[in-house]
Parts: structure tokens; C-alpha cells; sequence
């Protein structure tokens, strides 16, 4: 069998697993609430600092009158996406891979001459496709609200900074299918993932590296107020981009060369 | 006639455990052949290699004239193969299974369905609604063979199909793969000797990484046709006249055996107890079974 029809093939098995075992539904329904949260919370925040005032005014801070723009609702955003986000993206698909060595369900259909390169590109463009989906989806709920409640104009650079961050959610994806080629179950592919962002998080404290490390993108603090500008962020985005790349292509001789 | 598989010199291990040494097996067409080892002797390691799951380290396999690579093996399109414990996607209806399978072997739609219709009958499943993830042992692994013939193999290749199940189950299995040994070659590995006298045609002993033994079963008992003459007389002590006429044999438990006997030896034997008047309760003409040339085949 080629290595397209293959791919198409186990592509929509994918797809009918996730929505068969309800973990489709369950991260829709997540990245909805993660859209909404946002524009929900900036809008919650005069609200919820006038009932505190009382409290915080005994503790020597006055309330002034809070004016919430699309800025608080975007800053919600970009603190919710890269953490929760994040997190159930990797946490969902950590087994992706390993499950099916560990079960030998693969086992059948590598008998009946299933590619593994077909396998493995039909499972990373899944969770790519997955996260793309959940991810655009939270933007899109989050643009709406904001632009329906106040102006998204007055913030600069939002969807370039929302690119970076799917962007970061792909290299993480893409560590996932690395660590999977030779992890032998979800917990050290978990790990895998997590050492390097631990690793990169390390990094970034040395001043001058940071801004070549994929973690860089998760910063857009700067962007949205219009402090920073898109081009300085281009050689994060390259080295994303490459590593990605470089991840994948590293992760098809030892998958091929794997004991199943 | 021409072999489906051969396997020559075939070489394996693992770590420092030498798994196989050079085992070199033929089945042929239209043939059920049964593979028979103890538990660890190879089974699993020699039949992963012909589908090319596991790379070995020496020796060479083909499969319908052509050998059989690691990886993606071209050799598979003649093979369906069942592992030892199946595994399937259990969000899928049986017939959701075989269309993926179907797919997978690049046939058509059409042909997929007529295929599934007719194997889900041939294992007793065309009326199993549910998914997979509420079937017994016995009904994944009548699956599984439905999934390995759906290709229409010439070469079906079963690791242990029997040995989790219970005797009904077992029973049914060994119907299907003889019904499938009609129209293709059946490889099937075991450690139920009695199994393998059901319904193969041929048989090969894997011992120490090496066949110990293979050919037609028929054959093989007349080569080991150790077809004693077992005795027993109503009155022991009567046991001890035969044993005075015929000085090969011996006595047990009040027995008269007489090893090897031939066609004459047993004539003679009969007309001894007539002439001597022996009261017998037992007369018999042992077959040599398969249990027991295994465990000579393995020196136990």
C-alpha cells in the first residue's frame, strides 16, 4: 500500500478514535471555555474589584475606576493559552503514539503493509489538526468577544503573537512524535516534552539567548502593547520552525528501525 | 508443488540469548502446518521475521518465491497474520475493523464488502452488532483470522490461536483454520499437540533453535513408529510365559510389551496366548502419539 493511501487511511481512523472515545468533544468543549474565559474574565474585572474594595481599602489600596479595554481581554488570552492551553494539548496526545506500541493494535495492520512513516505522518498531522482546531477556535471566540465588547484596534500585533504561540504548540507537538519514536509509554514521552520546556525556560534566563528560543514566543507582552514589533521575534520563528522540522525528520529512521 | 514459505538457516537473538540457530523449515501449498515448540523455544521470533517485524541475523525467508525484507515488507500482500494476543481498535464494529484492514490492503470498496459478509459468516460474527471493546478472548481471535484472510492470503500465519481458549472456543478456532486450509496455506505455531493431530498435514519440532523434526505427520509416525505391543493378561503370572517365547520383550505392572513389533512379531504373539490358553484382557497395538515424539524430539 503507498505511503498517501496509507495516510489518508489511518488518518481518518484517528479521527474516528478521538471522536469515538470522547476525547474530541472533550478538548473542543475545553478550548471553547478557554475562548470565552477570556473576554469573560476582562469584562468580570471592574465588577470584581469594586466587591473587593472594601477589603482593600482597609489594607491601604484605593479602587480608582477601572476602564477595561480588548487589551485585558487579549493579555487573558495569552496568559490562559500557553499554560492551560498548553498543557491539555500535550497531556491529550503524550500517549498518542506509545498506546498503540504498547497495545499492538498496530501490529495487524504493519502485517498487511501499513507504512510506519504512513502511521506516523497520519498521527502528527492529527494532533497538528486537533490543536490547530482548538486553538484558532479559542482565538476566534476571544477576537469576537473583544472586538463585540470594546475595540480590538487599540492592540498591536494580536494575531501575529497568536501565530507564535501556535507556532510554540507545534514544536511541542513535534517533540511529542520525537520522544514517541523510541519512548516506550506516555509518562516518558511527558517527560521528554517537559524537559525541554524546563530546559528552555533555563535558557531563557540567560539574557542575550532568549530571544533565539522558541519560549520566546510565548512572551507577547510586549507585542500587544506595540513595545515590540514582529521582526524582532523572526528568528525565534525560524528556529521553531527548523527544530520542527528537524524533530520530525530525526523521529523517521528510529521509528522505522523500532521493535514492535 | 511449490513452497508458499521457505525459511532457510534462520538466525536470531536477543541480548545473549541465542533465540534461534539456524532453523530451516518449507510449507507448502494448500497445506496446514503446525509449528510446535515449548513456550519460549522461537514460535513467536521465527514468525515475526517472516513478516518482517523483526530483523534477523542471519538466514534468509521468501515467501511465494520472494524474500522477505525487514521493515516494509513487500512479502506481506500473500501474508495474513494473527498474533499471539490480538489486538484491536475497540471503538470499532467488527466490520468498521475489516474495512480499515480491507483498506489497508488496497482493495477496492466493493470487494471489501463482499469479503467481510463472507468472512464475518466463515467466523461466526455477521450477527455481532457491538464494538469490538465487548468481545470475549475467543471472539478477537475468530476476528483476527477474519482480518488475516481478508486479503485472500496465500499464506495464513497464526501465532498460538488456541492456547487461551477454552475447549469450545478452541474447537471452533481449529474448524475455521482447517475450512482456511483449503484455500491457503496455514502456518500455525502451538504448544497442543493434540491440535496439531486434528488438523495439520505437517508438523515441524523447534528445539534448540533449530528443527528438530518436520515432514508429513503420517510420515513422521511410521519414522517413529514406535508401535509396541502392549499385553495384558487376565492373570499376571501368565505375563512371564510371553516373556520366556519372545526375549525382546518386558514386563510391566503385570504387562507383556514387546517395542517395535512388527506385522509377524504380533502374529506370533496371538498365536503363543492361543496355544498357551493366556486369558487376556487387553490386546493393543500402540500409536505412536505425538506427545511422545515430541518429548523425544526434545529429550525428555
Amino acid at each position: 500500500m503507498s505511503f498517501i493511501s496509507g495516510f489518508f487511511t489511518f488518518t481518518g481512523k484517528e479521527l474516528m478514535e478521538l471522536r469515538r472515545s470522547g476525547r474530541l468533544l472533550i478538548f473542543i468543549i475545553l478550548f471553547v471555555l478557554l475562548g470565552v474565559m477570556n473576554p469573560a474574565t476582562a469584562k468580570l474585572t471592574p465588577w470584581l474589584l469594586k466587591s473587593m474594595a472594601d477589603s482593600l481599602e482597609t489594607s491601604g489600596i484605593t479602587v480608582t475606576e477601572y476602564t477595561v479595554t480588548a487589551m485585558d481581554s487579549w493579555v487573558q488570552f495569552f496568559k490562559n493559552l500557553p499554560t492551560m492551553g498548553l498543557l491539555l494539548t500535550v497531556v491529550m496526545f503524550g500517549g498518542f503514539f506509545t498506546s498503540e506500541y504498547a497495545k499492538g493494535t498496530l501490529i495487524p495492520l504493519l502485517a498487511k503493509g501499513l507504512s510506519r512513516n504512513a502511521v506516523a505522518a497520519a498521527k502528527t498531522f492529527t494532533m497538528l489538526l486537533v490543536w490547530s482546531a482548538g486553538y484558532w477556535l479559542s482565538y476566534g471566540i476571544t477576537y469576537a468577544y473583544s472586538d463585540y465588547y470594546w475595540d480590538n484596534s487599540v492592540v498591536s500585533h494580536y494575531a501575529f503573537a497568536a501565530f507564535g504561540l501556535w507556532l510554540f504548540g507545534v514544536l511541542l507537538l513535534c517533540c511529542i512524535v520525537f520522544f514517541s519514536s523510541f519512548a516506550g509509554s506516555s509518562a516518558q514521552v511527558l517527560l521528554g516534552v517537559g524537559a525541554v520546556y524546563v530546559a528552555m525556560n533555563l535558557l531563557g534566563m540567560v539574557g542575550t539567548v532568549s530571544e533565539y528560543l522558541p519560549s520566546f514566543l510565548t512572551r507577547s507582552g510586549e507585542l500587544l502593547t506595540g513595545q515590540a514589533q514582529p521582526s524582532d521575534y523572526s528568528t525565534a520563528v525560524l528556529i521553531s520552525a527548523a527544530a520542527s522540522v528537524v524533530l520530525l525528520i530525526a523521529s523517521i529512521p528510529i521509528t522505522s528501525k523500532r521493535r514492535v | 508443488m511449490s513452497n508458499v514459505l521457505e525459511i532457510t538457516g534462520l538466525c536470531k537473538h536477543f541480548g545473549s540469548k541465542q533465540v534461534l540457530s539456524g532453523v530451516t523449515l518449507s510449507v507448502p501449498e494448500n497445506c496446514v502446518f503446525g509449528f510446535v515448540g515449548r513456550n519460549g523455544a522461537g514460535k513467536t521470533t521465527t514468525m515475526k521475521s517472516v513478516i518482517g517485524l523483526l530483523k534477523p541475523d542471519g538466514g534468509e525467508i521468501t515467501v511465494c518465491g520472494e524474500r522477505v525484507t525487514y521493515g516494509g515488507a513487500k512479502t506481506n500482500r500473500f501474508i495474513g497474520y494473527l498474533p499471539d494476543v490480538p489486538e484491536f481498535y475497540g471503538y470499532m464494529t467488527a466490520r468498521e475493523y475489516l474495512a480499515l484492514c480491507g483498506k489497508v490492503a488496497g482493495m477496492k470498496s466493493s470487494e471489501i464488502k463482499e469479503r467481510t459478509d463472507e468472512l464475518l459468516r466463515l467466523v461466526g460474527l455477521s450477527e455481532e452488532k457491538h464494538r469490538i471493546k465487548g468481545y470475549s478472548r475467543g471472539m478477537k481471535q475468530r476476528l483476527g483470522i477474519a482480518q488475516a484472510l481478508i486479503n485472500r492470503p496465500k499464506l495464513l500465519i497464526c501465532d498460538e490461536p488456541t492456547s487461551a481458549l477454552d475447549p469450545v472456543g478452541r474447537r471452533e478456532i481449529l474448524d475455521i483454520l482447517k475450512d482456511a486450509g483449503k484455500q491457503t496455506s496455514v502456518f500455525f505455531s502451538t504448544h497442543i499437540l493434540t491440535d496439531v493431530e486434528r488438523i495439520c498435514d505437517r508438523v515441524a519440532f523447534l528445539e534448540g533453535g533449530k528443527v528438530a523434526l518436520s515432514g508429513n505427520i503420517e510420515e513422521i509416525r511410521r519414522q517413529y513408529a514406535d508401535t509396541a505391543v502392549e499385553i495384558q493378561p487376565e492373570n499376571p503370572a501368565d505375563a512371564a510365559i510371553l516373556a520366556e517365547q519372545f526375549a525382546d520383550g518386558t514386563l510391566c505392572d503385570g504387562c507383556f510389551v514387546l517395542e517395535n513389533a512388527s506385522q509377524e512379531n504380533a502374529e506370533e504373539l496371538l498365536k503363543c496366548i492361543l496355544e498357551n490358553h493366556i486369558a487376556v484382557s487387553r490386546f493393543e497395538r500402540k500409536e505412536p502419539d505425538l506427545e511422545k515424539m515430541f518429548m523425544e524430539v526434545i529429550g525428555e
